[in-house]
């Protein structure tokens, strides 16, 4: 176990968001099973009043989700030194088994909280409810992973062990740090650089397709911004981190989070979450288009998530193309 | 065709519990667009129960609600409110104005939710008060203003959303006598202007004014007669 | 945008609102900013020791290699010196002369080593500033050393190390070797430990292992292993006083929520009348929570730039025992200001979030007051 002030603070956060996701299921569970809107009864009115607090509860959690889960990447970073063979947060993930895992679930989270929170949104602007069950449902698949991943985290820092001194001898020889991460390096530049394009590319031009009015584009354009979402950080990793390094063989994907690279992985990163979820939100969204008080609703709100994905993924094709134009590093394609 | 329209209105407070009543008992009721109509009884009588689910601040546990034709009580809150805030504006009778701030601040306070600057905001403010003789003593606490110019105040913020009804609950029961006719002038120039206003009154002063175009006598809850000026 | 009016309108309510009520959110920031504050300092003052250690063990050699007898540090001759030459990628194998040495006048223990800069001119020594400051020895003045045959030893001060590096070298004595090898009786050849460089800082790993095969009866200690000993443990020791301080924020906790829960009938009476005159209950959330956004914020700053000050420019006063433990020689440490938004981030979650937590669900019950109870008043 290692007791430094940031994991206590990831606990802490960790701890947060489990309780409020669990409070906000209890009253899911309730409003799913008593929910009854041509109802004026003091029950049904309680239960309305309590979508309130759940929606407070969940945009907190989601706040302080996206929250731990730089400062989760940060805190693996800075404690690289505390391990022999690490040599970044790719090393000090790989220090025991839980540690990839947890990152994994944190992303995945910070997905499924933020489409949480736009479905929960689009429901709110309708004048009936007509997503009720379904978003409580939906919570309620969350919450077991908010709560999981808590675990998963607990047990991955009361794995860590810190070497000291006196035991320094017998852990010096153990294996280099070897991850997932290490599979990702191995990808070839070259393809890798034209599925970044086609998925970049697919993601722009069905989402000005959606955008114009056509709705069949729509599928095809969640499903590409969210491919696009995994495509971009393998790519991150195996073809554009070197520009940045400057190191035709560094590719670590949490270094660029760092001072020394004008924590330029902070804006790749999150253009890229910004980017994937509402992308991902159209797509849940779109089969309840045929909804009778969503018609109205839906249109504008599916219209704005677009252009707010296609931004974002604008953003990040920029800072990547930026980060290799004007790189010293010149890498032959093989 | 009529502003607001109540069928069947029924409103049980505490209800399957021994401290259980009924505040009003399917009371139906048309109100049409234009002039002034008072709901007088005694303490009790529902009054203010029905003015506030005619106000869409309350859902009838019973009944159904239109305002302009549209169905309301199945509404989520924020529709109500949504609709309650650009339809009614509501005079209290005990004013309720938020101390501490300013005379102007109080008028304009319904209106930030709404998105409009506060410079704009303002003005209409200040405009209000100004109709009302009140510009003077816009930026002065509320605390420090006397009860005329409170009620006054009360009566700018019922309107800064540009309400089309109006709905004031006792609103002389804590004035003396030239207060309320005050009171009353200004009701007389908003009726001029077109707007609705409904009263909940027992004050005579009130509902046997000239300008009343409609007296509703309640009583346990119901409506049990009606008087309309010829 | 209407969008940004609206909450600039909200906000505008929600401070108007906080000063009105000034006496009770004063005494809520003050608290919240004490709690911030201890906190910080914690959190920098371990992250400043840390760093601090760090800057020092730069200049410290690869490995060091010392003899081991009965699983005890013990004395090393110049043969091992040679052997440890011979390994591929080593270089500048050098002995090391280093000792404690117990002043029973004031109860403390020196450090004493050679080093290069004390060989040149025998008969005196460097100290560091805590033995200075406990002995009441300047430059110039004459110290003396109780040697191995009883016999003492006067030495003259040559120089007092700047109290900048202090942590490190407050106990400090710089003597030469003959002076050292008179004072301990050690014969020439035998040596506290050796150091050596490895050219290759990647080979250091495999260097260890072949030193350790090559003399069995010796142990490597890398540099790098010692940084990592001292970041665990400036680490642990920040989280252990964080421990205890939890104790405080728990109490900080329930008396958020009961300054949160226990809304006054004034506050009361307002969130009815907004909800009476329109204000949504969402809209009344959001001013519930642009007040605690104002709150936290203003509170984590002002804890902060506290803790800062307290750290940096008073060298951490309060729990300075605490953190840095150890002997008598307590060094006067001048930590090097730095701000990292690491740990900024750390301390934001530290304090925001649990405040947040305790806060929104009273916010909730305030917000969700129905609006014509204003009309049954």
């Amino acid at each position: 176990m290692i007791v430094s002030p940031a994991v206590i603070a990831l606990m802490l956060g960790s701890a947060a968001v489990g309780l409020l996701a669990l409070y906000a299921s209890a009253w899911g569970v309730r409003i799913l099973r008593h929910w009854d809107l041509r109802s004026g009864s003091e029950s049904q009115l309680q239960l309305e009043k309590r979508t309130y607090l759940v929606s407070t509860l969940m945009a907190w959690a989601f706040a302080f989700q996206v929250g731990s889960l730089f400062l989760f990447i940060f805190t693996a970073e800075d404690l690289h030194r505390l391990f022999v063979g690490a040599m970044c947060a790719a090393g000090t993930l790989n220090v025991n088994e839980f540690g990839y895992p947890t990152i994994l679930l944190k992303v995945g989270n910070a997905l499924l909280a933020g489409i949480w929170l736009i479905v929960n949104y689009t429901d709110n602007r309708a004048s009936d409810y007509p997503l009720i069950r379904k978003k409580y449902a939906f919570l309620l698949v969350i919450t077991p992973l908010l709560l999981a991943e808590a675990v998963l985290q607990g047990a991955y820092f009361a794995g860590l062990k810190a070497n000291v001194i006196t035991s320094c001898c017998g852990s010096l020889f153990g294996a280099e740090a070897q991850g997932p991460v290490s599979s990702l390096v191995g990808l070839p530049a070259g393809p890798m650089r034209a599925a970044l394009i086609a998925s970049l590319s697919i993601t722009f031009a069905s989402g000005l397709l959606f955008r114009s009015g056509r709705v069949r584009a729509g599928g095809l354009f969640s499903v590409s911004s969210l491919a696009a979402f995994f495509i971009s950080i393998a790519a991150l990793v195996s073809y554009i981190s070197p520009y940045i390094y400057e190191l035709p063989t560094h590719h670590c994907p949490f270094c660029i989070l760092q001072r020394e690279y004008s924590y330029i992985g902070y804006f790749f990163y999150a253009s890229l979450l910004g980017g994937a979820i509402p992308g991902a939100a159209v797509g849940v969204l779109l089969p309840f288009r045929g909804i009778g008080c969503l018609q109205g609703v839906l249109p504008p709100v599916l219209r704005r998530l677009t252009f707010a994905s296609l931004f974002l993924y604008f953003l990040f094709s920029l800072l990547v193309v930026y980060s290799i134009s004007f790189s010293a590093l010149i890498v032959e394609m093989d | 065709m009529s502003l607001i329209v109540l069928n069947g209105i029924t409103k049980i407070f505490n209800r399957g519990r021994p401290d259980e009543f009924t505040a009003l008992s399917d009371v139906s009721l048309e109100i049409e667009p234009r002039g002034l109509a008072v709901f007088r009884g005694p303490s009790g009588s529902g009054k203010t129960t029905l003015l506030s689910i005619v106000g869409c601040m309350a859902k009838p546990s019973a009944g159904r609600v239109l305002v302009k034709g549209r169905e309301v009580t199945s509404l989520p809150d924020r529709f109500l409110t949504d609709i309650r805030r650009h339809t009614f504006g509501f005079i209290f009778q005990q004013l309720h104005l938020v101390r501490g701030i300013s005379a102007l601040e109080n008028v304009i306070l319904p209106a930030y939710p709404s998105g409009e600057g506060l410079a704009s905001l303002r003005e209409r403010g200040v405009r209000l008060l100004d109709l009302l003789g009140l510009a003077h003593r816009a930026d002065t606490n509320v605390e420090w203003l006397s009860g005329g110019e409170a009620q006054r105040v009360a009566i700018a913020r019922a309107l800064i959303n540009e309400p089309a009804i109006v709905i004031a609950d006792e609103p002389t029961a804590h004035l003396d006598t030239k207060l309320s006719l005050d009171f009353m002038a200004a009701m007389e120039r908003l009726k001029a202007e077109g707007k609705t206003i409904l009263f909940a009154s027992h004050d005579p002063l009130v509902y046997e004014s000239t300008m009343v175009d409609r007296v509703l006598e309640m009583r346990d809850g119901r409506i049990v007669a009606e008087r309309r000026a010829s | 945008m209407n969008w940004i009016d609206k909450q600039r309108n909200i906000v505008d309510f929600a401070l108007s609102s906080l000063l009105r009520r000034w006496r009770k959110n004063l005494a809520l920031l003050c608290v919240y900013t004490f709690v911030v504050f201890i906190v910080a300092s914690v959190v920098f003052f371990a992250e400043a020791l840390k760093r601090d250690a760090c800057l020092v063990l730069e200049g410290a050699p690869d490995v060091v290699v010392q003899r081991l007898i009965a699983g005890r540090h013990d004395l090393i001759s110049s043969g091992h010196m040679e052997k440890l030459a011979r390994i591929t990628g080593v270089s500048d194998v050098k002995g090391r002369l280093w000792a404690y040495y117990f002043e029973p006048s004031v109860g403390a223990n020196y450090t004493m080593v050679v080093t290069e800069e004390a060989a040149g001119r025998p008969g005196t020594v460097a100290i560091g500033a805590g033995v200075s400051r406990t002995l009441l020895a300047g430059q110039g003045d004459l110290i003396a050393f109780r040697g191995h045959d009883g016999a003492y030893v006067s030495l003259e001060v040559a120089r007092v190390f700047p109290s900048s590096s202090e942590l490190v070298s407050a106990d400090l004595v710089e003597i030469s070797e003959e002076d050292f090898r008179a004072l301990f009786g050690l014969p020439e050849g035998i040596y506290t430990d050796l150091t050596l460089r490895v050219r290759n800082p990647k080979e250091t790993v495999v260097v260890a292992d072949k030193i350790r095969r090559l003399l069995p009866d010796t142990r490597p200690i890398l540099r790098e292993e010692i940084l990592r000993t001292y970041e665990a443990l400036f680490d642990w020791r920040g989280g252990i006083v964080l421990a205890i301080f939890a104790g405080a924020a728990l109490a900080f906790i329930i008396f958020a929520w009961d300054k949160a829960t226990s809304l006054t009938l004034e506050e009361r009476r307002e969130i009815g009348i907004l909800k009476a005159v329109g204000w949504e209950t969402s809209e009344v959330i959001v001013m519930k929570s642009w007040e605690g956004i104002v709150i936290s914020l203003t509170a984590f700053l002002l804890g902060l730039v506290l803790a800062y000050v307290h750290v940096f420019f008073t060298s951490g006063t309060l729990f300075e025992p605490v953190l840095k433990g150890w002997a008598v020689l307590y060094p006067r440490f001048q930590p090097v200001p730095f701000i990292d938004p690491y740990q900024v981030a750390t301390l934001f979650f530290l304090t925001v979030v649990p405040y947040t937590v305790a806060t929104v669900i009273p916010s909730w019950g305030a917000a969700t007051i129905d609006p014509d109870t204003i009309m049954r008043q």
